[in-house]
């Protein structure tokens, strides 16, 4: 395999921005129309996806150990769309048809290499998927609660079908039927409970098509669609040390899921909460977060405010309010929330003294369409 | 005739080249030359039975052979779609990809104008029930003050009370109202979303009832409605007053 003269085939085709995507899906969709169905109405943000998947692919081309996972994971995760094992070829017909349209020097020793490096990809990615064959491709989850909290913030309760395992704090995606095709990241707010029901934090971001419909469309007796749990955040099994928990904004819902967690697996340990939120109206949860702190004494909630001055909650910056507070040091720490504020939070920490390797944290940015290559998760 | 015809088990296997081969019809009486004429006969209609049945086959199978073949071109089998086919698509696509995008710049703008008015008003009816509230409290110790007659005093004490409950009452109503105001404003862009979105055309009927219903009927959403607004009142007006019970704060140990 002539690995170079692969990489300067694809970035002719790269280089043209949109104009290639463009032509694959038009191809394939023409090729193998049953294949359309499986993609949103409208494909900008599937295109901007697409290329930077097969970039990192050729990126890491002669780096087996690395791409395998990467391509097992991608594998799993497809089946959720109703990826079959018959799509492949269908997608490696286009991509090689797109790969000569934009390459006036194409030759029957690229096509060749191409068509090997395709059938090792699309062999691994359906293997990864068959071996995840026994548990479902996606869950169906009754909406059985629907509460708005705010003018733009509803907490649901919904219940899958069948049984469900993840972690606290972990996140999964959902796709609701109003919003075909358009699957987001939520975390449930709370950690596996016997009778299988999650809570899930939704915000309507100004626009956003699955989120508005959260709030504003889906209700009690709709059916939402679930992918494979992913995610980063989970607390230690072999530590016990006190916990420091900082959200900001929809954040919360993930470490409200680690303080289930402490109530109900233990071990016992201190817990502090920090949600930082615009005013008053944006704590949308803070009714039940009062009934938590209220149930366990381990358990202190401390809500802020950054621009409400009439508030009669703590004023300033989540991060700020933290620092008022303290020492953190022996800390273990969480921070969930909107890019600046984790940022921002994570420096103070730091220059606090609280060690690297004890803070853990996750950004929560509006509207990340779907998994990355790299398994990052947003809601 | 050594090799019979109508030997049982050959009526099976039809009648083959072979058999009419080896046929033997036997010799008749030295008064008659010739064969036996019924073994002749009774051969002779096998023979076109087995003509017909062939003839019969043959056709089935040219049929047979033609919609296999009309079913192998109605398929477009890996003939690769034409250059213009792609570009027709293509074109397609990105215009469908336009009046989404344009279809959410609009929700955007709509929800983030409608959210900034409603935070504005909001900001400035507490801001202006505060000044109300510290304005009737200054009167009432003034005249508290002043008045000689405890029972004028204790009188006018009740009214502000009522006053301040009255404004406190009007303050909440003007909330609910501005909510409402707003979730209206929502939903409709809402519709204008699902408007723009090809694909959800076909669900719009099933769905309509509900929306039409929340729409039509007030009494129902609005109940809902009121019952949250009215969950969360009793906390919202006490934060106002700045009552320490709801005060957020608390000190970490």
């Amino acid at each position: 395999m002539d690995i170079a003269a692969m990489r300067a085939n694809f970035a002719k085709a790269a280089a043209t921005g949109d104009e290639a995507p463009l032509y694959f899906y038009s191809h394939l969709f023409l090729s193998h129309p049953e294949t359309r169905q499986m993609f949103p109405v409208s494909m900008a943000h599937q295109r901007d996806r697409l290329f930077s998947a097969l970039g990192d692919v050729v990126a890491r081309v002669d780096d087996l150990d690395a791409l395998v996972p990467i391509l097992q994971q991608l594998g799993r995760d497809h089946r959720k769309f109703g990826t079959l094992a018959a799509h492949y070829p269908a997608v490696g017909a286009s991509l090689l048809a797109t790969l000569e349209h934009f390459d006036d020097q194409w030759s029957p020793e690229l096509a060749k290499d191409w068509t090997e490096a395709y059938t090792l990809v699309a062999e691994v990615m359906t293997a990864a998927a068959d071996e995840a064959a026994e548990q479902p491709a996606w869950w169906d989850a009754d909406v059985v609660a629907h509460e708005t909290r705010a003018i733009d913030v509803a907490v649901l309760r919904i219940r899958p079908r069948a049984q469900y395992d993840y972690v606290a704090g972990q996140s999964l995606s959902l796709e609701t039927n109003v919003r075909p095709r358009l699957w987001r990241y939520y975390s449930p707010a709370n950690a596996p409970r016997p009778d299988g029901l999650m809570e899930i934090h939704v915000k309507a971001r100004d626009g956003g098509p699955v989120s508005s419909a959260l709030v504003r469309r889906v209700g009690v007796g709709d059916v939402l669609r679930l992918g494979p749990p992913v995610g980063h955040i989970s607390l230690d099994a072999e530590s016990d040390r006190d916990l420091l928990l900082i959200a900001g904004g929809m954040g919360l819902a993930p470490l409200k899921a680690l303080i289930d967690q402490v109530s109900r697996r233990g071990p016992a340990r201190r817990v502090d909460l920090f949600v930082g939120a615009r005013n008053d109206d944006h704590h949308y949860d803070r009714a039940d977060l009062r009934r938590l702190e209220q149930e366990n004494p381990w358990l202190s909630v401390t809500l802020a405010v950054s621009e409400d001055k009439l508030s009669s909650l703590e004023h300033g910056d989540v991060g700020d309010v933290v620092m008022r507070h303290g020492p953190w040091l022996s800390r273990e720490v969480y921070v969930a929330g909107p890019g600046v504020m984790v940022d921002d939070t994570v420096s103070r920490l730091r220059e606090h003294g609280v060690p690297s390797r004890r803070i853990h944290s996750e950004v929560f940015a509006p509207s990340r369409p779907g998994p990355s290559l790299d398994g990052e998760v947003t809601e | 005739m050594t090799s019979a015809p109508n030997e049982p088990g050959n009526d099976d296997r039809g009648l083959n080249p072979a058999d009419l081969h080896e046929l033997r019809f036997t010799r008749a009486s030295m008064l008659r030359p010739g064969y036996v004429d019924t073994e002749v006969d009774r051969v002779m209609s096998r023979v076109a039975e087995e003509l017909a049945r062939h003839i019969a086959e043959k056709a089935q199978l040219r049929d047979e052979v033609r919609a296999l073949r009309a079913h192998v071109e109605g398929t477009p089998v890996p003939v690769a779609p034409s250059e213009q086919a792609v570009r027709i698509l293509s074109s397609a696509q990105q215009t469908a990809d336009a009046y989404v995008a344009e279809a959410e710049e609009f929700s955007r703008q709509m929800t983030s104008e409608a959210r900034a008015v409603y935070e504005e008003e909001v900001r400035q009816a507490r801001e202006n029930a505060g000044a109300i509230i510290q304005a009737a409290q200054e009167a009432a110790a003034k005249m508290t003050v002043g008045m000689a007659g405890a029972d004028a005093g204790a009188r006018s004490m009740e009214e502000l009370e009522e006053q301040v409950a009255y404004l406190k009452a009007f303050g909440q109503a003007c909330r609910v109202q501005l909510r409402s105001y707003l979730e209206a404003l929502l939903s409709d862009v809402e519709k204008e979303w699902g408007r723009a979105d090809p694909a959800l055309l076909p669900q719009q009927p099933a769905r309509a009832p509900a929306q039409r219903s929340s729409r039509d009927a007030p009494d129902d959403s609005a109940a809902t409605f009121y019952g949250n607004t009215a969950a969360e009142a009793p906390g919202a007006s006490e934060e106002q007053e700045g009552s320490p019970a709801t005060a957020g704060s608390r000190s970490a140990p």
